[in-house]
């Protein structure tokens, strides 16, 4: 039995440990926002966050989150408007929309170690995201807008105090 | 929702069956539900299974019905894949029948006869739907306008229709009230419909317009559902162990001793196909999929291999090489009187030879189904591009009549023409069989999917040119070799050529070009080695992503060769002339004819700023097409700058530059959407992809040795559409048709040096300008 | 955790044999009624815990595999060349604990590796460093164990016999490599300094894994102490001034790894070392792991290597940003299998590595002699209870093949290290490989 923090809900799990804990989310949870690419760590398609950070599912046995807090794309807003969420919708980011999941689970990721990426942290952190529609040219934009959005909001909120 | 969909529900209803029938759809929200996630779907967009019933709606056609609150629904039949093109079909009839854009929602219908040919490639589906989708919208407008008038007090001839209202200048109805009070129910025949007057393109207030892509939001929340999302209760799960050549082999023995041992394995079954879509394909059954991987990796099964199982990509491209180098073979596409002449008597040949490597589709969705028997009714839920293809051979597979073989759509993960090919379902619904009709849900692994994609051909295409003595351009030949894929899996759609023999369009269109340069022959040869190695697919731009690479890098080096600038020498090529006055045009698609590919072509080299001095090693390099296909031309010319690193051979694309003129452009942020993945798709072919056949099957099996272009690789892009009014064409593909020459041109502007091989590797570049350097 | 490379020397000793009668006889210490629990106070029993936690006691005494077993109650599975043998139960259980051992048979296997009956104890109880235990902090320990619950459990059948010609060839190795004695202060050293050491050098017993041991599997001591060593087919890098980290380990970066499992500039703890941290270090008075880390920051010198760091950070930096973007990432197709695999959680820019976002360039796996760290990190993966607490690092068991691992082990040490190429990387990735007994994780490939 492996019990973590889903989507802040405590969830316990009764699969095999080495279960990958993209088909636990997928298949034993009903979560299948998170994707299913490569299988191998590569495409950034099955990225959640644990603890916060983005990790690739597909390689990541339950047994290794025991404990853990994770977050899919369901989770990462209540009302989905997390500001990576709003700026995708702006720009009009997805295509086919199969990698979109990861590539905002990790850009939501990035900002918060980055809050005003540059193009070259943007390439770094994004590079593991596969988009095989190419959408990259808007992914790149709506950080940027993403990360505008948030910086102000900060500091809308320091100097209310 | 359409009427037959609302009777099937309204049965199930009836019967007491609930939301069974939709389960899927309901078994993947209800978990959801089950921990706080759920919400409401923004999108507004029903896929049938999942769909409240309607109320009573009024459908002048089986396009469109407008309910009593005003709601109007648009069927759509192409694939969702990227595209939003249920957004932009909607536009098309939401505007012929001045609807209001807010209250429009788009249904995915599954397969029914009545909707015809469902098929969505090509950059087809706006050029195809155009007509019908502006007639229907006109059938549904004109009785709203009569009914509108009539609740009106008035005449249709007084009153109009715009954004959902039919006025009289004076008063006015809304849509939804004209149907919830007239209950109108007149339907239009075909006939009736072309009939009817449509608006001119002045009049136009949707199409053209900004608009927010209905698909877009819940591809931002996880709430889309793609055909590996899809659920059925009870189903079980499937993976399938491959066997060692696409085609012929034969399964000796196999033994799960190993297997038996994964917790969840339930049992294998050996595949017995009497469609022959999955020779030798042995599929294994567990009740989750991991259990599925582990199982099959330890499933030992023995096979007597195909005869292609030692066929390397060389041997291709030299069997392609043999059957150019003959003069028999092939089909004619176009045979011009006196290119033969032309060439016995030329004072001067100029030959090239080109060649492309395998590309994989790596769409990011590994190709995968869940088949079932309900009710009688083969149920087969999936993405697929072509469902009007491969519902016959799922039938032949299952040994049952075609009626009784229904697909359900879902959204595709990407689609790329992968999914045109719909084998990956003939396995699901047989495994389903042997399991008596149970839910079986197929997913392949990628490095299952890599192994047998259906990947763009290796292809070898030789062109030449015959000059008199003055050095004018007297005759030229294009011969194409390649794997055809329309000749393997759809051999009814292919085209006849002028010596009447079929060929597949898709494995030349692009050297069928425009220009004006004597007798033209183009010829083009199915290499049989290939197609008996591999299944051939339709890969993005299919031949238009590489035909090009050789004409247009061609005409760049007769450019070089007799010391013209090689857009002067194109434009002067661009003259609507050629023989029987082929390169004129033709309404509606593609009226003005090559003379709109010199427009987009001098725009172009503007923007792009040709002849423009650059730094040292980095070159300008220029190309031009006509899109997808001669019959409805995407007029595209596209530019590249690229820096070639001397000490490495690195090729860096620095900026792309794009002129579109696609006609009426339906839905520009779709259309710009489309433009820049196909640019980037022919950047990463160009210079990231290519594949190799080895030992029968592909080499490449997943992203560790597979390397499609990544964000860091990503240049500036500066795209532009010509503006018009002319019928739309397609934008799915054009994107792509132009960048792998514009890199061959640019490089040779650079540094000199002429890459004939695609893709280009830094080792080519480096041994080239090592053997320059040696001359 | 030392584990399982000790029972090596138990097989060392047994083939070495020998007679030392005299030197290798004790008497057996008369069983006692066991300890009511009511006699310890709480004060005392709260140190022992403390004792008991600085000395790892439950790493070694509790059984891991077969889904583990109870606290204390042995059986833990240790491999030597000659079979696996298992660790005895220390819960107040009379009959299979030390329920009926006395307060001095305990001090007297601490301080003489010696069991209550009299026999030698195998050294994998490492009793060259509990000899320095002090008799308060035996007493305490003592307290604690009595008060633990008993369980009633024998370990499994040892492959091969403890029997008496063992224990005597035992009595040898003593004899040779065996130093007792409680730890005497340094009076060159303050307190603080002092206290790391006697925790260090004693009861902590850092050098079990990090002080490379001799062809009979004594630690070279004092010559090579800290030199670096082996555990559970690990590296347990150098301690010393021989430690190859670009960035030095200060205090600070000491402190944070040994209580949190993870430090800033150097990465998260992996393997036998994440325990140490998470299950013991964590619950022990701050001050104890400060002193701990004050004695290694002298001992590795980092106040005089310290002035290179700036430097080195902002080497790494660099490192860490190359070929991310533009033309490597198309001739080297090592860089573009690195940027898929791994540049998304191990990138970093200026001004600082992120917590999380271990650096590759500063961390130890990269600079040791040897891949294996750095393989088995890749193949088994950080779980959220290693390292850095609740961030997980995915397995690639199945997702790299050993050649790909290669690739990025060769790719790494070129691009982000100053030393020289790693040798026979597809062989060593295949030989880490089976060091991990499972795959971790069942994914497809
Ligand atoms: S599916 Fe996990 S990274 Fe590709
Ligand atoms: S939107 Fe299709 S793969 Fe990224």
């Amino acid at each position: 039995m492996i019990k973590f923090k889903l989507n802040g809900r405590d969830v316990s799990l009764d699969v095999p440990e080495d279960t990958p804990l993209l088909w636990a989310l997928r298949d034993d949870l009903g979560l299948t926002g998170t994707k299913f690419g490569c299988g191998v760590g590569q495409c950034g398609a099955c990225t959640v966050h644990v603890g916060g950070r983005a990790t690739r599912s597909c390689i990541t046995p339950v047994s290794a989150i025991e404990g853990a807090e994770v977050t899919t794309i369901e989770g990462l807003d209540p009302a989905g408007s997390h500001p990576v969420q709003e700026a995708w919708r702006d720009i009009q980011v997805p295509q086919c929309g199969y990698c979109q999941s990861g590539q905002i689970m990790q850009a939501a990721s990035l900002l918060t170690d980055y809050p005003s990426p540059t193009d070259e942290e943007i390439d770094g952190v994004m590079g593991g995201s596969l988009c095989r529609c190419m959408t990259y040219i808007r992914i790149r934009k709506a950080i940027k807008q993403a990360a505008a959005v948030m910086q102000s909001k900060n500091s809308g909120e320091t100097s209310n105090g | 929702m359409g009427r037959l969909e609302r009777i099937a529900a309204e049965q199930d209803r009836a019967a007491g069956r609930g939301l069974s029938r939709r389960g899927f759809l309901s078994a993947a929200a209800g978990s959801a539900l089950l921990f706080g996630f759920a919400r409401e779907t923004r999108a507004s967009q029903l896929y049938p299974m999942g769909a409240p019933l309607p109320p009573e709606e009024f459908e002048p056609t089986i396009w469109c019905s407008v309910a009593p609150d005003g709601v109007v629904n648009v069927n759509i039949i192409r694939a969702e894949m990227g595209q939003h093109i249920g957004t932009a079909l909607a536009r098309i009839i939401a505007d012929e029948m001045e609807a209001d854009w807010d209250k429009v929602k788009i249904t995915y219908v599954d397969t029914d006869p009545k909707w015809g040919l469902m098929v969505t490639g090509g950059s087809w589906s706006v050029w195809m739907t155009w007509d019908v989708f502006r007639q229907a919208g006109a059938a549904a407008r004109t009785v709203l306008v009569e009914e509108g008038a009539r609740l009106l007090g008035t005449s249709a001839e007084k009153c109009t229709a715009r954004n959902g209202n039919v006025s009289d200048g004076t008063h006015s109805v809304s849509f939804g009230d004209i149907v919830a009070k007239a209950k109108p129910t007149r339907n239009f025949t075909p006939e009736q419909m072309k009939a009817l007057p449509l608006k001119p393109a002045s009049e136009r207030r949707l199409v053209g317009k900004e608009v927010k892509a209905l698909d877009i939001p819940s591809k931002t929340n996880g709430t889309a559902i793609y055909g590996i999302d899809a659920k059925i209760e009870g189903m079980v799960y499937g993976r399938p162990k491959m066997p060692p050549t696409r085609y012929g082999s034969k399964v000796i023995s196999v033994d799960d001793s190993a297997a038996k041992k994964v917790r969840g394995y339930l049992r294998y079954v050996v595949l017995d196909d009497p469609s022959g879509t999955v020779p030798g394909w042995v599929v294994v059954l567990a009740s989750s999929y991991p259990a599925a991987i582990r199982a099959t990796d330890l499933l030992k099964v023995e096979w007597t291999p195909g005869k292609t199982a030692h066929v390397t990509e060389k041997d291709i491209l030299d069997h392609g090489r043999q059957q150019i180098a003959s003069r028999e073979g092939g089909t004619m596409v176009f045979d011009d009187r006196g290119v033969d002449d032309a060439f016995r008597k030329a004072h001067r040949v100029i030959e090239r030879e080109y060649t492309c490597a395998s590309v994989m589709h790596y769409q990011l969705e590994p190709t995968n189904a869940i088949a079932m028997l309900k009710d009688g009714i083969w149920e087969m839920h999936c993405g697929n591009q072509w469902q009007s293809l491969f519902l016959p051979v799922i039938a032949k597979a299952l040994a049952v009549p075609e009626a009784r073989v229904k697909m359900m759509s879902y959204l595709l993960g990407g689609g790329f023409g992968r999914r045109l090919n719909g084998d990956y379902v003939v396995p699901a619904a047989l495994t389903s069989k042997a399991i008596g009709g149970k839910p079986v849900k197929l997913i392949l692994t990628r490095s299952d999917d890599m192994m047998f994609d259906s990947i763009r051909s290796p292809s070898v295409q030789t062109v030449r040119l015959a000059l008199d003595e003055k050095n004018t351009l007297t005759g030229m030949q294009h011969h194409a070799a390649a794997g055809w894929p329309t000749e393997v899996m759809a051999a009814a759609f292919m085209q006849k050529g002028v010596d009447g023999k079929p060929y597949d369009q898709f494995a030349i269109a692009g050297a069928d070009h425009w220009y004006d340069c004597g007798p033209v022959r183009v010829r083009a040869l199915s290499n049989d080695l290939a197609n008996a190695t591999f299944r051939p697919g339709w890969l993005r731009s299919v031949s238009s992503g590489w035909t090009p690479w050789a004409a247009e890098q061609f005409w760049d080096e007769v450019a070089h060769e007799l010391g013209k600038d090689p857009v002067e020498l194109r434009l002067s090529m661009l003259n609507g002339n050629g023989q029987d006055g082929r390169n004129k045009g033709e309404a509606p698609d593609s009226t003005g004819g090559a003379l709109r590919q010199a427009a987009v072509l001098k725009r172009l080299s503007e923007k792009a700023e040709w002849g423009k001095a650059l730094p040292k090693d980095t070159g300008l390099g220029i190309a031009t097409t006509f899109g997808q296909e001669r019959g409805m031309p995407t007029w595209t010319a596209g530019a590249v700058r690229v820096r070639v690193d001397r000490a490495t051979g690195v090729v860096t694309c620095e900026k792309i530059w794009l002129v579109l003129d696609a006609g009426t452009v339906v839905d520009p942020d779709g259309a710009m959407a489309q433009t820049e993945g196909g640019a980037l798709w022919g950047l990463s072919m160009a210079l990231c992809e290519g594949s190799e056949i080895v030992d029968g099957v592909c080499k490449d099996r997943n992203l560790d040795t597979y390397t499609p272009l990544r964000i860091a690789d990503v240049p500036e892009m500066d795209i532009e559409f010509v503006e018009s009014t002319e019928k739309p064409m397609g934008l799915g593909e054009p994107g792509v048709t132009t960048i792998g020459a514009a890199i061959g041109n640019a490089i040779f502007n650079a540094v000199g040096v002429r890459m004939r091989h695609q893709p280009v590797r830094p080792e080519d570049v480096l041994a080239a300008l090592k053997e320059k350097s040696s001359v | 955790m030392i584990k399982r490379i000790l029972a090596v020397i138990a097989g060392v000793a047994i083939v070495g044999g020998g007679g030392f009668l005299w030197y290798a006889w004790y008497p057996a210490l008369p069983k006692v009624a066991p300890p009511s629990p009511g006699q310890f106070s709480a004060a005392q029993i709260e140190r022992g815990r403390i004792v008991a936690a600085e000395s790892y006691c439950v790493e070694c005494h509790t059984r891991q595999d077969l889904g583990g077993g109870p606290k204390l109650a042995g059986d833990y599975k240790m491999v030597s060349p000659f079979g696996a043998i298992y660790s005895s139960n220390i819960t107040p259980d009379p009959e299979t604990g030390i329920g009926n051992w006395s307060e001095e048979a305990l001090r007297r296997a601490l301080h003489y590796g010696v069991s209550r009956d009299g026999s030698h104890l195998l050294p994998a109880f490492v009793y060259d460093h509990f000899t320095k235990m002090t008799d308060a902090d035996i007493s305490d320990l003592y307290a604690w164990i009595m008060t633990q619950p008993a369980v009633h459990m024998t370990h499994r059948q040892n492959d091969f016999p403890l029997s008496v010609a063992p224990r005597i060839g035992l009595a040898g190795w003593k004899l040779l490599y065996f130093r007792p004695g409680v730890y005497q202060p340094d009076p060159k050293h303050d307190a603080m300094w002092n206290r790391g050491a006697y925790l260090a050098e004693g009861a902590a017993h850092c050098g079990a894994c990090h002080t490379p041991r001799g062809l009979l599997g004594a630690e070279k001591v004092p010559g090579q102490a800290y030199d670096g060593g082996t555990v559970d087919g690990w590296i347990a890098p150098p301690l010393n001034d021989k430690n190859p980290t670009p960035v030095v380990w200060t205090e600070d970066e000491l402190y944070d790894y040994l209580r949190n499992g993870v430090a800033p500039l150097h990465g998260p703890a992996g393997g036998p070392m994440s325990p140490v941290a998470h299950d013991f270090l964590a619950t022990v008075p701050e001050a104890d792991v400060h002193a701990i880390a004050h004695y290694f920051a002298d001992i590795d010198r980092a106040s005089q290597r310290v002035s290179g760091d700036k430097a080195a950070l902002q080497r790494a930096r660099e490192q860490s940003k190359r070929d991310l973007t533009g033309g490597n990432l198309l001739t080297d197709p090592d860089a573009r299998l690195y940027q898929g695999a791994c540049s998304a959680c191990h990138y970093n820019a200026a001004p600082m590595p992120v917590l999380g976002r271990p650096e590759l360039a500063l961390n130890n796996a990269l600079w040791l002699d040897e891949p294996t760290n750095l393989y088995l990190v890749m193949l088994r993966g950080l779980t959220a209870e290693e390292g850095q607490s609740g961030v997980a690092m995915p397995s690639f068991y199945n997702a790299l093949s050993d050649h790909d691992m290669a690739r990025i082990a060769a790719y790494l040490r070129r691009t982000r290290t100053t030393l020289p190429p790693w040798t026979d990387l597809d062989k060593k990735a295949a030989e880490a490989r089976k060091l991990v007994e499972e795959p971790p994780v069942n994914s497809s490939h």
